[in-house]
């Protein structure tokens, strides 16, 4: 285990091992290399192979290898910049939007690199749904809000629509307070509330993995709360990776973290061995506030 | 504490408390400056409404009448007629046994009477236009004499002191012209053109004769000769005559009689033909009992006993026939008798009396009372009235005449004549016309702000239609889908055309769009077609292209594409415009418009100024839409993009929607610039006042109107202020636009606020 593991600190923060031509290696050993031992058993969602991004000229991730394992929580934590969002945007190719982003490398799903021309990145996003660190909703009611991710393939029969919004808003934990009001304005909802929306829309659509950018940062503790409950709820039907600033949230609501820092994957384990045996002295001067 | 601010920030107490105290006080000034500002935008605002209105409202003041003074030294009875000269001092009567008889308009006292120079009673008055003065006497022998005022002004110490001394002119000589042999004239007519006198007179039995006379004029001494030329006997009348009334033309002769018929008589026609149209003037209970000609000599005013007067004229119907139209009728008070009725010399007005004594100022084209008021308690007798129409004197029955003073500035302008469809004079049918000058002095002013109206909004509907699908279309794809390094470039070059000063837009449009559209209609017509055709083709065929060869062009770029596309469509259209027109239109597709379709073809049209307007509007329209596009929150897009939406589908049901706020005011912003444009629809409409949605033909906006004709309207007429009238208009649509746009537009940021 220790060797694996340092195996996947080398392997994130140096060029070396980056560089490492990845096909004269078999798919196996490549796995077993940059996946906390724990991890080997699971099932295997996402998996992201020696992946880089640049940013024009500027390099946000150097080599990335890790997996991301099925129905489960993944956290990502790290200082601001480390990359961990640019990671999970990469995910669902949200990064295609920003002009001058470039990547190398693979990202895995369902053993087809996402990055693969022939792939349709609107189907992608609608099997990869992420989640905001500021809600969004859009304004219009909050029933259209649930229905839009339906409405856009072409799902219009008003039975199907009713069942899927209030099966996404109870999903969400948010049916029964707004059972009475779903023609309002969705913009009316309060800010934990329209996080849980989001969610509720986000789920709509049946995706299969959920990516969660900070959902929490814009909300108040109880907020907080209601939404941390939800992803456990959550992890059940879903893979979900979520980005956090907060150490302790992410110790509550993940079974598997990633420690990141200036766009290395530092040190990836289960959860509880992370937060109370950090092996790299990076992970622990974090984890006990020392910088970041 | 000194010590501490001392030893914190290295300043005394005392200078810290000074600097705060400036800090505060550029705070206040800050504040003051800019309310200040704000407020006086307002001011000048509010100056620029007030003056419009402060020239505009005395075209709705009421006309007003005050007694100057009672005519105490009048002796005279039973005139014919009796008017003032230009300055209102001197009032020439002509009584039926002293003929013409001069005397001051204020106290009543004769200076003069001239008298005439035949020895025969006065049997018969007839007089010629109102500009002209003159009239003539029919004599109980049967000749006829023509007179004519002549006054001269002598000033005294001051200007103000002017003594009218008047005098009586003979201006076809002294000597009576034999009309009737032996019999006394009961009606007379009579008109004088340059060359020529038409005097119609009838006798006794009704019997009505016409004497055609050439004039010749000395070049040396004035004089006039007269030649007979003709004298026809015409068709007599079927009942008794009341009135014979001879149009300025010398065409139309009506036959006025008691029993309330008019016979229309076409005097071009030989004597068997002449009788052209009998009307029924009046119903079975009503009697006419004045009857005159407007100014101009072309329209009827019959009075009868019901207190109505109607004005009748000569319109075509159908059949091209001449017919007597009621035009309209006016009512001073109903069921009371008009007994008086005196036209205005320079306007389409009149002043009516009535058997209880109210008086009443009307106008025909307004079809209005201007004013009107009891001034006595028996029936006004005669009303005479100034050339300028400020000073009236009448004589009620059994009162000494009174002189009034008539405040009456804007009589011609009404709600209805200038909305309203009016039936003028020499129409054949109520129109909206526009056409504020002639000409000629008794022109009828036609001040309907309709077609000016119409063709600002079909200006801008035009404009609108070029600038909105192609601003809106570019703003949104520039906004959304344009790679921002393109953008940047984009964005200011579009925002740049707006300073192209639009003098020169309709420059060009005028001079050579217009002519290049009109050469090639058909190429013109089919850019229109075919690039927007082309466009839509290539979209197509790319995104048909395998996805190796269409990656390769870096996102955003794609557009540039579309370049080669225009610009083929274009030159391909312009190639084809000849061999089209010769194929399918015979040589000339704009010849082919008019003579097979009817369509009626100007150069400077509908079309070129849609086209060059279109061009000053779409970076307003662009510029607003784009900011309000790209201003939409980031984070919707991502969230709609998240959720596997193309970026097209978010376009439209997400970001449009929350842009619609701010696409809503740059479309109202627009069509307010279009709507207070001037100098392209100036140059570039040909400016023809006409009431017709055809693209191929003119326009004349309000703006462009006042820019045409304020320079030569007369400072404080009629025509001047509707001018400003049509300047308030303006003011008022382009601020109701606005005001909408902000309306919305702060409402809608309301619910998207939270955003």
């Amino acid at each position: 285990m220790t060797e694996l593991n340092s195996d996947v600190m080398e392997g994130g923060s140096t060029m070396t091992a980056a560089e490492t031509p990845r096909s004269k290696m078999g798919k196996k050993v490549v796995d077993m290399d940059h996946v906390p031992k724990s991890l080997s058993d699971e099932e295997i969602c996402l998996e992201v192979k020696d992946f880089r991004l640049y940013y024009g000229e500027k390099r946000a991730l150097h080599g990335i290898n890790m997996s991301i394992p099925k129905k489960r929580v993944t956290a990502f934590i790290g200082p601001s910049g480390c990359g961990k969002s640019t990671l999970l945007r990469s995910f669902n190719r949200m990064n295609d939007l920003v002009d001058i982003c470039r990547t190398e490398g693979e990202i895995l799903f369902d053993e087809k690199n996402i990055f693969n021309r022939t792939v349709d990145v609107t189907d992608l996003r609608r099997r990869v749904g992420m989640v905001f660190q500021k809600p969004n909703p859009f304004p219009k009611t909050i029933y259209e809000n649930v229905a839009y991710g339906l409405r856009i393939q072409g799902i219009n029969k008003k039975r199907v629509i009713d069942e899927r919004v209030e099966w996404s808003l109870k999903g969400a934990a948010l049916w029964d307070e707004v059972k009475d009001r779903l023609h309002d304005n969705a913009l009316g909802l309060s800010g934990g509330q329209q996080q849980r929306l989001v969610i509720a829309r986000t789920i709509a659509v049946e995706p299969e993995v959920l990516l969660l950018d900070e959902p929490c940062s814009a909300l108040d503790p109880i907020s907080t709360l209601k939404v941390e409950e939800l992803i456990s709820e959550l992890k059940n039907r879903y893979t979900i990776v979520i980005v956090t600033h907060n150490m302790q949230q992410a110790a509550r609501v993940s079974d598997y973290t990633a420690f990141m820092y200036l766009g290395d994957l530092i040190e990836y384990k289960d959860t509880d061995t992370l937060f109370t045996n950090p092996e790299q002295k990076q992970t622990e001067d974090y984890i006990t506030g020392r910088y970041g | 504490m000194e010590s501490t601010s001392e030893a914190l920030f290295g300043v005394s107490e005392q200078r810290l408390t000074k600097m705060r105290r400036y800090r505060k006080l550029k705070d206040q000034v800050a504040a003051v400056g800019i309310s200040a500002g704000g407020v006086s935008v307002i001011f000048a605002i509010c100056l620029i409404f007030f003056y419009l209105l402060y020239e505009v409202l005395p075209l709705f003041m009421p006309a007003s009448m005050e007694e100057r003074s009672t005519l105490v030294n009048y002796e005279l009875s039973e005139p014919y007629f009796t008017v003032l000269e230009e300055q209102g001092q001197v009032a020439l009567t002509i009584d039926r046994q002293r003929g013409p008889v001069f005397f001051d308009a204020r106290s009543g006292a004769v200076i003069s009477t001239p008298g005439v120079a035949s020895d025969s009673a006065i049997t018969a008055f007839a007089k010629d236009a109102p500009g002209t003065k003159a009239y003539a006497l029919g004599f109980a022998d049967g000749s006829v004499l023509i007179q004519k005022p002549a006054y001269t002004i002598e000033y005294g110490a001051t200007t103000q002191d002017k003594t009218v001394i008047p005098a009586i002119e003979y201006p076809l000589g002294q000597e009576p012209i034999q009309v009737l042999q032996g019999e006394a004239i009961s009606k007379l007519a009579y008109r004088e053109s340059d060359d020529q006198v038409r005097i119609i007179a009838a006798n006794a039995a009704g019997q009505l004769f016409m004497k055609d006379f050439a004039k010749t004029e000395s070049f040396l001494s004035d004089e006039v000769e007269l030649e007979e030329i003709d004298t026809v006997q015409l068709p007599s009348p079927s009942g008794e005559l009341s009135n014979v009334l001879l149009s300025l033309d010398q065409r139309w002769l009506f036959l006025v009689e008691n029993k309330g018929k008019v016979e229309v008589l076409d005097l071009r026609n030989p004597a068997s033909e002449m009788r052209v149209h009998i009307a029924d003037v009046a119903d079975a209970e009503t009697h006419i009992t004045v009857s005159d000609f407007l100014l101009g000599g072309f329209s009827l005013l019959i009075a009868d006993d019901s207190g109505r007067i109607n004005q009748w004229f000569i319109a075509y119907n159908d059949n091209n026939k001449p017919y007597l139209a009621n035009v309209r009728t006016l009512t001073l008070v109903e069921g009371v008798a008009i007994t008086s009725l005196q036209t205005e010399h320079r306007r389409k007005g009149f002043i009516a009396g009535d058997a209880e004594g109210n008086i009443g100022l009307f106008n025909t084209t307004a079809d209005r009372e201007v004013a009107d008021e009891q001034v006595a308690q028996t029936a006004i007798d005669w009303i005479a009235m100034s050339p300028r129409g400020n000073t009236m004197v009448f004589k009620a029955d059994g009162d000494a005449p009174r002189n009034y003073h008539v405040d009456n500035e804007h009589p011609e302008v009404s709600w209805s004549s200038m909305w309203h469809q009016v039936w003028y004079e020499r129409y054949d049918e109520p129109s909206f016309t526009w056409q504020s000058s002639s000409a000629s002095n008794d022109f009828e002013p036609k001040f309907s702000l309709m077609p000016l109206t119409f063709g600002t909004m079909k200006a801008a509907f035009y404009a609108m239609l070029v600038a909105v699908p192609l601003a809106i279309c570019g703003a949104v794809y520039t906004a959304y889908f344009m790679a921002p390094a393109l953008r940047t470039k984009v964005k200011p070059t579009i925002e740049l055309m707006e300073a192209m000063p639009t003098v020169i837009l309709g420059f060009l449009a005028g001079l050579w769009l217009a002519p290049l559209v009109e050469a090639n209609l058909a190429g013109i017509t089919s850019i229109l077609v075919l690039t927007p055709l082309f466009c839509i083709l290539a979209a197509l065929l790319w995104s048909r292209l395998p996805r190796d060869i269409s990656t390769r062009v870096p996102d955003g770029y794609v557009p540039v594409i579309l370049i080669p596309v225009v610009v083929f469509a274009g030159a391909l259209s312009m190639w084809l415009s000849d061999p089209i027109e010769a194929t399918f239109f015979g040589g000339s597709m704009r010849e082919w418009l008019t003579n097979s379709l009817g369509i009626d073809f100007d150069q400077r049209n509908s079309l070129v100024v849609g086209l060059a307007m279109g061009f000053a509007v779409i970076p307003t329209i662009f510029s607003i839409t784009e900011d309000a596009i790209f201003a939409v929150p980031k984070g919707l897009t991502q969230g709609s993009l998240a959720l596997g939406a193309t970026p097209w589908q978010t376009m439209v049901r997400v970001v449009l929607p929350t842009a619609s706020p701010g696409i809503f005011s740059a479309l109202m912003i627009g069509l307010g610039r279009a709507v207070g444009e001037t100098m392209i629809v100036l140059m570039a409409t040909g400016n023809t006042p006409i009431m017709d949605m055809n693209i191929f033909e003119g326009l004349r906006t309000l703006s462009a109107n006042i820019a045409v004709e304020m320079p030569e309207a007369e400072v404080d007429s009629s025509h001047f202020r509707i001018l400003f009238l049509s300047g308030l208009v303006l003011f008022i649509f382009t601020f109701l636009v606005n005001t909408t746009a902000e309306v919305v537009r702060q409402r809608l940021r309301e619910k998207y606020g939270s955003l």
